[in-house]
């Protein structure tokens, strides 16, 4: 090389390691170039480092392998996200903060005089209770305020401010199916609603949680899926559905929220939102059941998707077989659906997803030929 | 990991400053710009999906937690490695000193046992669409993994931030806190103890 300051062997040896891997300065490269050139002994020591660094490069990556379809970093997120959660709304420790810590330990120390204090407060109790009764409205209203059906709404702001502390159910009294939801806000002043998913603020909340689930815990978001999921034909439940559906970070709670979409998939929205999990959603699960309601939505399709009895010719795209009334929106959605599948079948990274694709274009093949 | 330049840092420290004034948007925002790159480290690290979790919950809790002390004197990425790779060397340091936790057992065992849960089976899938690789990357990868138990934390963090995450020794060094020349150093052992436990491969 011109230029380049001679280099002994021994120098050269200890940076053929950096040489392979782009950590030398132009000096030293030009100058181990100008050695190897002539030096046979370090020529061959490059051709080994070279070999060590393409056995390395050749090496799979151990994310690829642990985490092929990205599930693990989606599990990451929803976990970091539940527990900055946690950091800025703390959960009350109700053991702590009813301030009885104290007495707990006390009366582990002392039983006798507790079983007698208790005795003496147990009688107290009763003698006192009847006027307590009579008075019961307001003293419930002392720490929790009931909204009741008919109670003010919420807005949108008092929502943003406040966090779920649970969410309950309560049986029907006569069995009709229509639970009741208790739903505890904590806030400045703890808010609970009661009543039936009908319930405008009752619904709210629950709409509230479910579409912005970034704000929730996972296992709240799942408790509000459960309330809605029989609700999906009104309007503000199946918006909130379909936001979780699309962006949900936890995958459990996007499945839920497609299984709650069911009995909805005759809607063109949901369709879309069915074909763009199928296309997009990193969960190999929730891809699945987007084709499981997919294929279904067909059966409960509007009546615009005809399907015309075709002839089937092996080798050649479903979509080529199956004949929709042309322009129509429902025979276009219905063409949009079976290429998706068709790409998926094709070439989704999971083998689960491809098999699962290909049974739901036999089976709308079948449908087809009926 | 790429650099970070021009429009992109500017847009990052708007985002930073944002997080900093408690955005939670902006903050998670910085979380998703880097957490593949922190979560491959990991993995590649520990070679276990429950520590590679560990690691990624305790880096960006600390990243959370202390990001108002962060004053912009290096790149938001610098510090963020600084905080990744010190976790990592806690989480290595502590296995080191339980024995029974060193071998990587993950990957082998569902292979050996049969997997029947289908994201497992995509794994094993994806692993073999390339047959020759594959065998190679199987034979190599054992004794590998038995030198890298062997390797220093610290050379181990070093060799896996070069090669698998490309990173220029300098940005190592502004990582682990300590000089271009430190790294060398240890990259140089680092190599010199793999290659002598992959020798007879070639």
């Amino acid at each position: 090389m011109n230029g380049a300051t001679p280099i002994r062997c021994k120098d050269v040896t200890a940076l053929l390691a950096f040489y392979v891997c782009d950590e030398v300065n132009n000096e030293e490269r030009a100058a181990i170039d100008a050695h190897v050139a002539t030096c046979e002994d370090c020529k061959a020591r490059l051709t080994e480092e070279l070999e060590f660094e393409n056995v390395l490069r050749s090496l799979p990556d151990a994310s690829e392998q642990f985490d092929p379809s990205g599930i693990l970093l989606g599990q990451c997120r929803s976990e970091l996200a539940e527990k900055i959660d946690d950091l800025e709304h703390p959960r009350v420790d109700l053991r702590d903060a009813s301030g009885l810590g104290w007495l707990r330990r006390w009366m582990g120390l002392h039983p006798l005089w507790s079983a007698a204090t208790l005795v003496l407060l147990g009688l107290v109790a009763g003698m006192e209770s009847t006027r307590w009764f009579t008075g019961a409205e307001n003293a419930n209203a002392l720490d929790v305020v009931n909204v009741r059906p008919n109670g003010p709404r919420l807005t949108e702001d008092q929502l943003s401010k406040m966090a779920v502390a649970g969410v309950n159910f309560v049986p029907s009294p006569n069995n009709s199916g229509a639970k009741t939801v208790r739903v505890q806000l904590s806030a400045e002043q703890p808010v609970e609603l009661s009543g039936s998913v009908e319930d405008t603020d009752v619904r709210s909340v629950l709409t509230y949680v479910v579409r912005n689930g970034e704000r929730f815990d996972s296992g709240v978001r799942l408790d509000c899926l459960d309330a809605l999921k029989t609700h999906a034909e009104d309007g503000q439940v199946r918006e909130a559905l379909l936001a979780a559906a699309r962006k949900d970070q936890n995958p459990a709670v996007r499945l839920k929220a497609l299984e709650a979409l069911r009995e909805a998939t005759a809607d063109t929205e949901v369709r879309q939102t069915l074909l763009q999990t199928l296309q997009h959603d990193s969960n190999p699960g929730v891809r699945v059941e987007a084709v499981n309601l997919l294929v279904r939505s067909i059966e409960t399709g509007p009546a615009g998707i005809v399907m015309t009895p075709g002839v089937d010719i092996p080798g050649m795209p479903q979509s080529e077989l199956m004949q929709t009334k042309a322009g129509s929106p429902a025979g276009d959605s219905l063409q949009s659906m079976i290429r998706a599948l068709e790409e998926l079948q094709r070439r989704d990274p999971s083998q689960y997803v491809r098999m699962r694709s290909a049974a739901a274009l036999r089976e709308i093949s079948v449908r087809n030929e009926q | 990991m790429a650099a970070v330049t021009g429009t992109a840092t500017l847009d990052e420290r708007v985002l930073v400053e944002q997080a900093q004034t408690g955005n939670r948007a902006a903050f998670e925002e910085l979380v998703r710009r880097y957490d593949r790159d922190v979560l491959r480290l990991a993995l590649n690290l520990m070679k276990r999906t429950e520590d590679a979790r560990d690691v990624y919950q305790e880096a960006f809790l600390k990243v959370y937690r202390n990001l108002h002390r962060f004053r912009f004197e290096c790149s938001f990425y610098t510090w963020l490695y600084r905080i990744v790779t010190n976790v990592c060397l806690d989480h290595l340091r502590r296995r080191q000193a339980r024995p029974e936790d060193q071998a990587p057992e993950l990957h082998t065992k569902h292979q050996e046992e049969g997997s029947t849960d289908f994201f497992e089976r995509q794994r094993e899938h994806r692993a073999t669409l390339d047959p020759e690789r594959h065998l190679l990357g199987q034979e190599i990868k054992a004794k590998l993994a038995a030198a890298m138990e062997r390797l220093s934390p610290r050379e181990r963090v070093v060799f896996e931030m070069k090669h698998y995450q490309g990173l220029k020794l300098r940005a190592i060094g502004d990582a682990l806190g300590t000089s271009e020349e430190t790294v060398k150093n240890s990259l140089f052992r680092a190599t010199r103890k793999l290659r002598s436990q992959l020798g007879e491969l070639r």
